[in-house]
């Protein structure tokens, strides 16, 4: 299930508010989308990122995907225990599975997303 | 017809069997090694070098495929280059050969040229000989370019040609350069086991192939760990304590055991006399030729690296043909809108035609088709889904205009493309066109698919 803390991007990734500080990552459906993951090209921190843009990229044996960020801000952290075990991803993608941090200027870009319902019935859209 | 060729590579040798065949007599004039920079120290050697590393490679690999490993797998760059060695001089004593076959006088030494009939040859012992000729073809290729301000060593400091004198495997290798050459020997080191980071002045690596290809080359050289730096331009190459110090504009260090520039090619077209006949040179040293390989002196021709064109052994291989096809009486042009290119990365990158991009500056409207290999089942058998082919083709005529591979076997694939764009084939051929399955040849009817968004082996877009 989607988890109710988390604010969901039409491109399948989430975002967790935390003060000034977001985490990202992608959402189960994505990840279920993909197939095994093999290789995440993580961002790179200090690089600054627009919304509805592309961060990174995941390659899964069955595909490659760019990143979507759901807000803008500043890279802060890339977890980096990605790059050696990407399959993370598959296991947890809303825990250790994060993808990165970033330091937000403006919140309420945050209201553009969608709630776990509304991204649940998104979803089931968009597989129909 | 008597025909004198100065120079015996991939241009050289192939205009002489060419010649002979067509009822000529031919001498051809080497000063260096039969077979030239193509087989000594480009195409062939490197290509050793990477099947060697490609199976090592492999190596790393075999518990995926169900094979136990009871020991260590450790390169041996000795035995690797003798191996090299072995596959060149096979190939070195195959063209002597056929100059035999073919009654082909190979004259071992240095040719200059004296007048436009006559060829001065100083022989490997000293003696001087003319060779004379109704028609003279220069064809004496190209070497590693030596940046001024940071010239060759041989030692820590080296070209191309130096990589195939190295005694082992350099723990730590920079590379100037991360055109064709340096992402070339970039997968091969890296694979062996050196810590490689390439440095480039232009904005991304392999830049004269489509934008996409080299974005997906560079996040494959990025896994391997592969420190590749663009638009970065080198300021100082010092060799301090037995190392290279390398500073870019940044003040920014890299320390290397060996830095290897590989930043273009330079025309051999000096000290071989044609200052002194009179023939026409460009700003960088080519020697100038029309379409039929003519230069402006009569009766002379020249082709391959030496014209400055597309740096490719089967470019001047081509040439050699049409110079000579034109001193035997024929009256061709040459065409270079076909040329399918290979460079033998890992994965490898192949291209032929247009690029998205020149054909959109053309002004033609077109069409695109992408598939990736990871989503064909052999990909998968053989354990190699990375990359990627995209076609290229004109909306209004449903043409074939370009295709650009990256990915296993992609050297191989391309030709279905060029001879599709050659003969003027439609994405439509191509689709009808029943491909074997499972084979990675399946990539190019599923791009051709892709260009109406009806690929069976991709989602609904």
């Amino acid at each position: 299930m989607n988890p109710d803390n988390l604010q969901y991007h039409k491109e399948h990734t989430w975002v967790k508010l935390s003060g000034k500080k977001v985490t990202i990552g992608i959402t189960d459906y994505a990840q279920d989308a993909l197939g095994d993951i093999l290789y995440i090209d993580l961002p790179e921190v200090d690089t600054d990122v627009e919304a509805n843009s592309e961060i990174g990229e995941i390659e899964s044996t069955k595909a490659t995907s760019s990143i979507i960020s759901p807000v803008s801000g500043r890279v802060i952290e890339a977890n980096e225990n990605l790059s050696e075990s990407p399959e993370i991803i598959n296991e947890d993608p809303y825990g250790k599975g994060w993808i990165a941090i970033l330091e937000i200027d403006d919140a309420s870009e945050l209201d553009d997303l969608m709630d776990a319902s509304e991204y649940t019935k998104y979803v089931e859209e968009e597989v129909k | 017809m008597k025909i004198a060729i100065i120079g015996s590579g991939p241009g050289g040798y192939v205009a002489a069997i060419k010649a002979a065949q067509l009822g000529a007599q031919v001498t051809i004039i080497e000063d260096s090694e039969v077979g030239g920079t193509c087989l000594n120290w480009g195409c062939i050697p490197t290509k050793a070098l990477v099947a060697s590393s490609e199976l090592l490679a492999k190596t790393k690999e075999l518990e995926v495929f169900g094979i136990e490993l009871k020991g260590k797998i450790v390169p041996n760059f000795s035995k690797i280059i003798e191996r090299k060695n072995k596959i060149v001089n096979t190939q070195v004593k195959g063209i002597r050969s056929l100059f035999k076959s073919w009654g082909i006088t190979l004259k071992e030494g240095r040719g200059i040229l004296i007048s436009p009939e006559d060829v001065e040859v100083t022989l490997k012992d000293g003696s001087k000989e003319i060779v004379t000729a109704d028609k003279i073809i220069i064809a004496t290729g190209s070497r590693p370019f030596q940046i001024p301000a940071f010239p060759f060593d041989g030692k820590r400091i080296i070209s191309s040609d130096d990589v195939f004198k190295l005694k082992e495997i350099p723990k730590s290798l920079l590379i100037i350069g991360a055109g064709v050459i340096g992402c070339e020997f970039a997968c091969i080191f890296r694979e062996l086991g050196s810590d490689v980071t390439i440095i480039e002045m232009l904005s991304r690596a392999v830049a004269t192939e489509d934008i996409e290809i080299s974005e997906l080359l560079e996040r494959e050289l990025k896994k391997k760990k592969i420190k590749l730096y663009t638009n970065v331009k080198l300021e100082t190459l010092v060799v301090r304590d037995d190392v290279v110090h390398a500073f870019l504009p940044n003040e920014k260090e890299i320390v290397a055991g060996k830095a290897l520039i590989s930043a273009g090619r330079a025309f051999n077209s000096n000290g071989i006399g044609v200052e002194k006949i009179g023939i026409q040179k460009g700003s960088r040293g080519e020697i100038i030729v029309n379409e039929k390989m003519e230069t402006n002196v009569p009766g002379v021709y020249a082709i391959g690296d030496v014209i400055g064109g597309l740096l490719l052994a089967h470019v001047a291989s081509k040439e050699g043909i049409t110079a000579v096809k034109n001193i035997m009486g024929g009256d061709e042009k040459i065409d270079y809108s076909v040329v399918p290119a290979a460079i033998f990365t890992s994965p490898e990158i192949a291209s032929v035609g247009l690029k998205e991009q020149q054909a959109t500056e053309k002004g033609i409207k077109v069409r695109t088709g992408h598939f990736q290999f990871r989503a064909l089942a052999k990909a998968h058998v053989i354990g190699e889904i990375e990359g990627m082919i995209k076609i290229v083709s004109d909306e209004t005529s449903d043409r074939i205009l370009g295709a650009h591979i990256i990915g296993p076997h992609a050297s191989d694939l391309i030709h279905e493309a060029a001879l599709a764009i050659r003969t003027g084939l439609t994405i439509k051929d191509i689709t009808e066109t029943m491909h074997t399955h499972p084979t990675l040849s399946e990539v190019l009817k599923e791009a051709a698919e892709d260009v109406y968004g009806e690929a069976i082996h991709a989602p609904k877009k």
